[in-house]
């Protein structure tokens, strides 16, 4: 095992760099002070100070001035800001003869998480400021302050996000890619390191050691991956709900449990894999196209409930499918472990398909009768 | 002597050229030859775009099962629950007595949100004071949390206006002067190039490109370790290919996979977004224009990596977990202002970032080249430059085997 650079850098090296990309590119939490333009036709003091105002928006960030909607779109089509405000020609004087001017925010959708939080933030800035101005004119006319309230917000949302109270960014993606990186690298190295015996035509010598008995051998050969790729995975739990303090409303030992789950569900895989097609560069494709659409059947990034029909029965196929259950249920909403059984229950479940590969194996293993390439 | 000139010049170029079509020659046989380069190189990028655009063509949530538990059971409750359940996102398909119970039902995932509405709510209406509603929204996805948020105060917020104009009215503030005093400066929220807010029209752009340079790169690299495995001396090129000229190699080599890709970049840029309807406002031609040196760059840097690629399997083994990391460094999804310098830097190695950028520009936004100058000029630079590590590692490696295959004569002399 470690005879060959490839062992270490695909067990170690690649966990590590993929905890260090993802801590370290999401540390934020949430995109803040992203740029936006506003345009400014009327350049009133009325207007400049609603600008100032928008410069206390925490998730935008004004950084250019411009003269005209072209020049602002043109802007937007380089990439240079997210957003723009338009203010109309007549803005201030509008206001003053109470002629309600309007005010129109431009953003770009074609980065949906930058427009969708821009947009959110000014709408929010340009209502509190209309509260503000109809806050003087009620207290001209002589209103109660409570009941100013009653007429300036009669119903208040009260939001509640379960689990996660900051909408942090990154608690939505590492929960599930990270688990994914280690469900992919985990189905590569169990494909490579079964691979390699037939591919190098060494499989008689690696049955002999295990007393020509594929279980064993297969264990002594699996076993130090099983250890190596929990103990990785463990510490990235560890870096996720202990030093980043993602929520986590249950014991960590359960997650610490799913991991360990998690990799023996995908090394089941990984045998299955290299058992179907016992040549190596094959198994290999196979793995890397199962472990890649992973990440997407998790759920996480859109709904499997809201894919086509089809594909939600695809996804109990993929492990990490069932660990972002037990995720969902244990670490963000907190409820009893009954309600992870299943998905505990089916990731060791898994643990069945070597055996329907296991005389194909061992063929293959004893007649070495497969193509090297 | 000027014509001996002459003709020896036009002899080099001819000898070129025919050495170049002799290497496009075996490439393209080895290429279809093997079944793994196949898959990668044909089979991969044109089912990747169908997969993925068919598991996301639901653009946005549509009727996300919420919870209701409404304590008022009053006239104005049910008019809240009926405005949120006419949403097209969100749909209410259950009312419970407590709160216990709704989020019993969410814990059981019957649901992905509760709408509470508190008993004394009509009663505070009626009285003129403020009342709150609350929300709880399952995030177990970024989707539903930005769904079932929006659908709900969207609702309160057109509510709310209709009971602010009933209170300015019975405060004795009325008509055109309500209406102004209510809303003072009404403001409208325009979404550019992606009306409906749609998540692949928003992802899947960027997943094509990344598509196209991954498959290449990988492709690229297994006939590398391909090629190394079944050489005597470990080495890229054969020297029977090459015959001692390394442009007419890399020439050739890069000629047969642009060849090749700028087929499957009309089908995946071309085809694909208009039968899945992603957005495609862009200039066909400035997206060739575009397109051509990001796939040479994405060539060139692919064969430079693939001369350390001991063997076959070594490049899918080590870079695929990559593609999910130059989704993300490419500056779509999590915006490239907010990038930090080291990344962002990093980020400017590989050719899917520039790429991604430039596509999304051209063809979701609209931009023309002019707009896209840097990544274009950008993807120009890394053409240059990797095409210059290129021959610097194929020169390498010819040297290698010229001095390996030397080495192995001397040998056999000295016998």
């Amino acid at each position: 095992m470690v005879s060959r650079p490839i062992y270490f850098i695909g067990t170690v090296l690649i966990m590590a760099f993929s905890y260090v990309f993802f801590l370290t590119f999401f540390n934020e939490g949430q995109p803040n002070k992203m740029p936006i333009a506003v345009v400014d036709m009327d350049n009133s003091s009325l207007s400049r100070q609603f600008t100032r105002n928008l410069e206390a928006t925490q998730q935008a960030k004004i950084v250019v001035q411009l003269n005209s909607h072209k020049e602002a779109r043109e802007e937007m089509q380089r990439g240079n800001i997210y957003a723009f405000v338009e203010i109309q020609k007549n803005f201030s004087r509008k206001v003053i003869s109470n002629h309600r001017p309007t005010l129109t925010f431009y953003v770009n959708d074609a980065y949906l998480i930058a427009g969708s939080l821009i947009l959110k933030d000014l709408s929010y800035m340009s209502v509190a400021t209309s509260a503000a101005m109809q806050r003087k004119v009620l207290r001209a006319k002589g209103l109660e302050e409570n009941r100013i309230m009653g007429i300036i917000q009669p119903i208040v949302l009260d939001t509640h996000l379960i689990g996660n109270p900051w909408a942090n960014y990154g608690t939505y993606l590492l929960n599930v890619i990270l688990p994914g990186v280690l469900q992919l690298m985990v189905l590569m190295m169990t494909i490579f390191a079964v691979g390699v015996e037939f591919k190098e035509r060494t499989s008689h010598e690696w049955l002999e050691m295990g007393n020509n008995s594929m279980f064993s051998s297969l264990t002594g050969k699996l076993l130090p991956y099983t250890v190596i790729f929990t103990a990785i995975g463990i510490i990235g739990d560890m870096l996720l709900f202990r030093y980043m303090h993602y929520p986590l409303n249950a014991n960590i030992g359960w997650m610490f449990l799913a991991t360990f789950m998690l990799v023996v569900a995908s090394q089941s895989i990984g045998i299955l894999l290299i058992g179907v097609t016992p040549v190596l560069r094959d198994g290999v494709t196979l793995g890397g196209f199962f472990g890649m659409l992973g990440v997407t059947f998790a759920g996480s990034t859109f709904p499997i409930e809201q894919m086509p029909y089809g594909t939600r029965i695809f996804s109990y196929l993929f492990p990490i499918h069932h660990f972002f259950n037990i995720y969902v249920n244990q670490a963000l909403n907190g409820v009893s472990i009954r309600y992870s059984l299943i998905a505990f229950i089916t990731l060791l479940s898994f643990t069945i398909l070597p055996f329907f590969v296991y005389n194909r194996l061992k063929n293959a293993a004893i007649n070495q009768n497969y193509p090297i390439k | 002597m000027n014509i001996l000139k002459q003709r020896y010049s036009s002899n080099k170029f001819l000898s070129f050229f025919r050495d170049t079509l002799a290497v496009i020659k075996i490439e393209f046989r080895t290429m279809f030859k093997d079944r793994g380069v196949v898959i990668m190189l044909v089979l991969a990028p044109l089912a990747y775009p169908i997969i993925y655009c068919s598991l996301y063509q639901n653009e946005t949530l549509i009727d996300v099962p919420v919870a209701a538990v409404d304590c008022s059971r009053s006239q104005q409750s049910r008019e809240l629950l009926r405005h949120i359940d006419a949403t097209q996102n969100v749909q209410i398909t259950c009312k419970y007595g407590t709160l216990a119970e709704a989020k019993q039902a969410f814990v059981e995932k019957k649901v992905h949100g509760v709408v509470y509405i508190p008993a004394d709510f009509s009663k505070k209406l009626s009285t003129g004071n403020q009342t709150t509603v609350s929300m709880y929204s399952d995030i177990s996805s970024f989707m539903y949390y930005r769904i079932i948020s929006q659908a709900c105060s969207n609702s309160v917020q057109a509510m709310s206006n209709q009971i602010q104009l009933e209170r300015l009215n019975s405060n004795g503030i009325t008509g055109e002067a309500a209406t102004i005093s209510a809303i003072p400066i009404p403001y409208y929220g325009v979404p550019l190039y992606n009306e409906g807010a749609g998540f692949a029209s928003f992802l899947m752009p960027a997943i094509l490109i990344i598509i196209i340079q991954q498959t290449l790169f990988l492709g690229i690299g297994m006939i590398a370790g391909t090629s190394r495995e079944e050489n005597r001396f470990h080495v890229l090129v054969a020297s029977a290919v090459h015959r001692g000229r390394t442009l007419r190699v890399i020439v050739g080599k890069s000629i047969c996979y642009l060849l090749l890709y700028a087929t499957w970049s009309f089908f995946i840029l071309g085809v694909i977004p208009h039968s899945f309807n992603l957005p495609h406002i862009g200039i066909s031609l400035d997206i060739v224009k575009f397109m051509l040196p990001f796939l040479l760059s994405v060539i060139f840097f692919s064969m430079t990596v693939s001369v350390f690629l001991p063997n076959r399997e070594t490049g899918m083994m080590l870079f695929l977990f990559f593609s999910l990391i130059l989704i993300f460094i490419s500056g779509v999804s999590w915006p490239q202002s907010n990038i930090n310098g080291f990344w962002k830097a990093f980020a400017w190695i590989f050719p899917s970032t520039c790429g991604v950028q430039g596509y999304i520009k051209i063809n979701s936004m609209g931009a023309d080249i002019n707009h896209i100058s840097f990544e274009y000029v950008s993807l120009w630079i890394q053409t240059a430059l990797y095409f210059a590590t290129t021959c610097w590692a194929y020169r390498w490696q010819i040297k290698k085997s010229s001095n390996n295959s030397l080495k192995e004569m001397e040998l056999l002399r000295d016998l």
